[in-house]
């Protein structure tokens, strides 16, 4: 078997993983006919996608997500204040778990596709196996943040005696589209945009007419 | 060079998920599987029989849907008092708490995509199987590899296992049988959505069909 580098004119079908020509604008894939758009599309749907779901991170840090109510009256729960809660009760597992889960994922997200994103913008030519290998990575990781919101459902499910309920947050809201558009905007990210010389030259031409 | 390829060359490539090397792909004994040099990822693997696993397991999970969605998952009791978390019970008390848009999302995320996705697959396999259809079969296809990223069960089961790690102590539990179905489905799941890329159904859909 041999193996190569792929040359910067062959790209895989986001769909089925064909390796089709790109030609630029208008690639239909030979095998399942899916239009791949141009990576300048891409480019501005996942910076679109990344602000909306980082702006939406704040609300959903900010404002609990939980709200426990018990005869003596009712607590709020953000979500680091959960993982504290269950680090205090000595559940140091399931702690890390959920401070892994819904804190550093997504933050993690954050970083990667932005430094993703810039990064296409400069000739920084080497590393792109590792910048292949963190989009892949995000793309694995990321619907596990979705962890909290489920908690929560099961928790206030389960939980409805008169003297001891636990009901959904203000805060939940914000968490599930902020997970949402993390997750679709490392959909949105074409693969392609890391293949950097490609970007540096469309987007010269693209700046020219004032595009870019 | 490689410009030259026809399309019909194509198809004897094959590009890392992980890292975007390129290979050529070889003739695989049954039950072997090609990995990257570079980042040891699984390329594909010939598997002679995988149909006739996964619809069969496909079948299987609908009947673990319908079981894991019919009886009540966790029966939690406080001071004598008894309540039961089914999934149903779980989203609507999330929308009569007035959190729409959580509950519609947990709707969609544990209950409408994977069943989608189950039943695309039970479908599509049959359609392959029998060789008939070959557009409604590529139209399945393409919507699975849109509806798999959004399949969370795997998840939600996780989540409820934590969401009883949090209550233990203050009320006691017990298991449904919608639980242990629940884990099946999420295993089946699972193993349908994760454990193949979907390139290798479409390489199945090219051979059945004489694409190309």
């Amino acid at each position: 078997m041999s193996s190569e580098p792929a040359p910067s004119h062959l790209i895989r079908c986001p769909v089925c993983e064909a390796v089709n020509v790109d030609t630029g604008d208008n690639v239909r894939c030979r095998r399942c006919g899916t239009h791949i758009p141009h990576p300048r599309e891409s480019y501005y749907r996942t910076w679109a996608l990344l602000l909306t779901a980082m702006i939406l991170w704040i609300p959903a840090n900010l404002f609990p997500i939980l709200r426990i109510h018990t005869i003596m009256g009712y607590t709020d729960n953000t979500v680091v204040g959960g993982v504290i809660t269950l680090w205090d009760g000595g559940s140091y597992l399931i702690a890390l778990v959920i401070l892994i889960a819904s804190v550093l994922v997504p933050i993690l997200k954050f970083i990667v596709l932005l430094y993703l994103l810039i990064s296409s913008r400069f000739p920084v030519r080497h590393r792109r196996h590792v910048r292949h290998r963190l989009y892949t990575l995000i793309e694995i990781i990321g619907a596990w943040s979705m962890v909290d919101i489920f908690v929560v459902t099961a928790l206030s499910g389960m939980v409805t005696f008169d003297s001891f309920q636990i009901v959904a947050g203000t805060g939940a809201t914000a968490y599930v589209l902020m997970v949402f558009f993390t997750l679709a905007a490392a959909i949105a990210f074409d693969p392609r945009l890391i293949a950097q010389h490609y970007h540096t030259q469309k987007s010269k031409k693209a700046s020219s007419n004032g595009i870019g | 060079m490689m410009h030259q390829k026809t399309q019909d060359d194509l198809s004897k490539y094959v590009m890392c998920d992980r890292c975007n090397s390129l290979y050529r792909k070889v003739k695989l004994p049954a039950g072997k599987r090609a990995r990257c040099k570079k980042c040891g990822a699984i390329l594909y693997r010939y598997d002679p029989a995988y149909l006739d696993r996964a619809f069969a397991l496909a079948l299987s999970g609908i009947i673990f849907f319908v079981l894991a969605n019919l009886f009540p998952l966790i029966h939690v009791g406080l001071w004598g008092k008894e309540h039961t978390l089914t999934l149903f019970s779980a989203i609507s008390v999330l929308e009569e708490g007035g959190f729409y848009i959580v509950a519609i999302g947990v709707t969609l995320l544990v209950l409408v995509i994977p069943l989608l996705v189950i039943v695309d697959y039970a479908v599509l396999i049959l359609l392959l199987k029998l060789g008939k259809r070959p557009e409604m079969a590529r139209r399945l296809l393409v919507s699975l590899s849109h509806l798999i990223p959004w399949s969370m069960v795997d998840i939600f089961t996780v989540s409820v296992l934590i969401a009883l790690v949090k209550l233990s102590g203050k009320v006691t539990i017990h298991f449904g049988v919608a639980f242990w179905a629940l884990v099946i489905y999420a295993g089946i799941d699972l193993y349908l959505t994760r454990a193949r890329r979907i390139g290798t159904l479409w390489e199945i859909y090219e051979r059945r069909y004489h694409v190309q």
